[in-house]
Formats: C-alpha cells, structure tokens, sequence
C-alpha cells in the first residue's frame, strides 16, 4: 500500500500577534467577518490560523458582536 | 471607579435628533453619582443581523464612561425598562 505522500501545510502565522493586537473589538465587524463562515459560524483556529488566547478573543467578540445583531447567529446564504 | 463602554440600541422610531438629549436624560444617573461621561458615540440607524422585536434596524450609540459598579447596574436597570431602548451591553474597558 502506497503511502499518500505527507503534506506540510504551511504555518499560518496569527493574524492579531502579528499586529499586536492586545483587545479584540467586538464592534469591529469587517474584521471578525474574516472569522465566520457565510452561513455565520465561527471559523475554527486551524482554518482561521490563530493562537489559542486569540481565537479565544475572537470567539467572544464574535458572540458578543451576535448578541447586539452586530454579527448574525445564522445566516441563510445559500 | 472603574471605565466601562456601554453600548444601546435604540428604537428605530424614535427621532434621530432626539436620540443626544434622551441620552444625556439617561446619563445623569452617572453624573449624579459622582461618575463621568467620556465620549459618546451616535453610530445612527443601522441594520440589525436579526430582527429584534420584529424591528428591521435600530439606532446604535456607544458611551465610554467612569462610574462605580453599582451605578452602572442602576443605569442598566433604568434603560432595560425604558421601552425605547432595544438592547444594551457593558463591557469594562480596564481588563487586560
């Protein structure tokens, strides 16, 4: 049996430790848009490349952004 | 004392220009306790994700302000009882 040949994803570096980003702001939709998926839900961290405390970060401003209908909890694209 | 951000909606009928005065009515439960308003930011009428109270968009402003922690449950007691006030949230700002 042949072995499928092994691939090196490439290292995604975190997004908000590269910008230091130190508080993520849950009113800053255009950026937590790039951490959901059309039908609303949250990307996961080996998707959206981030560190354990950032994805941490983003998960919460992207739940706080849903519950002021910044963000949608659900949303019907297709 | 601590600094929170609050942020309301508001209730889409109400009128744009008496959105600031009805605030500042709000406020003065803060100012009268010692506290201190900072800035006040009117985003305006602006779509909501979800309807809330079958209510297609709502008026969003944010409030940066200083108070003790039980002022500011009493002011967010007041506004979830005044019916024009859709939804409110307060996060501290001096976490982290």
């Amino acid at each position: 049996m042949a072995k499928p040949p092994i691939r090196k994803p490439k290292k995604k570096v975190c997004l908000f430790c590269q910008e230091k980003v130190i508080r993520v702001d849950y009113k800053d939709t255009g950026l937590l848009r790039k951490f959901i998926s059309d039908r609303g839900k949250i990307r996961a961290r080996r998707v959206s490349g981030n560190c354990t405390q950032h994805q941490r970060d983003v998960a919460t401003a992207i739940k706080n952004a849903r519950e002021m209908a910044l963000l949608p909890y659900t949303s019907t694209a297709r | 004392m601590r600094q929170y951000e609050m942020m309301i909606i508001l209730d889409p009928a109400l009128e744009e220009r008496t959105v600031q005065p009805s605030l500042e009515q709000f406020l003065t439960v803060v100012t009268s306790a010692g506290g201190t308003v900072g800035k006040v930011d009117v985003w305006g009428r602006r779509r909501l994700a979800y309807e809330i109270d079958k209510k297609p968009d709502g008026i969003y402003t944010v409030v940066e302000l200083t108070a003790e922690p039980d002022t500011v449950k009493e002011l967010d007691r007041q506004l979830n009882l005044n019916e024009a006030v859709l939804r409110t949230k307060i996060l501290r700002l001096d976490l982290r």
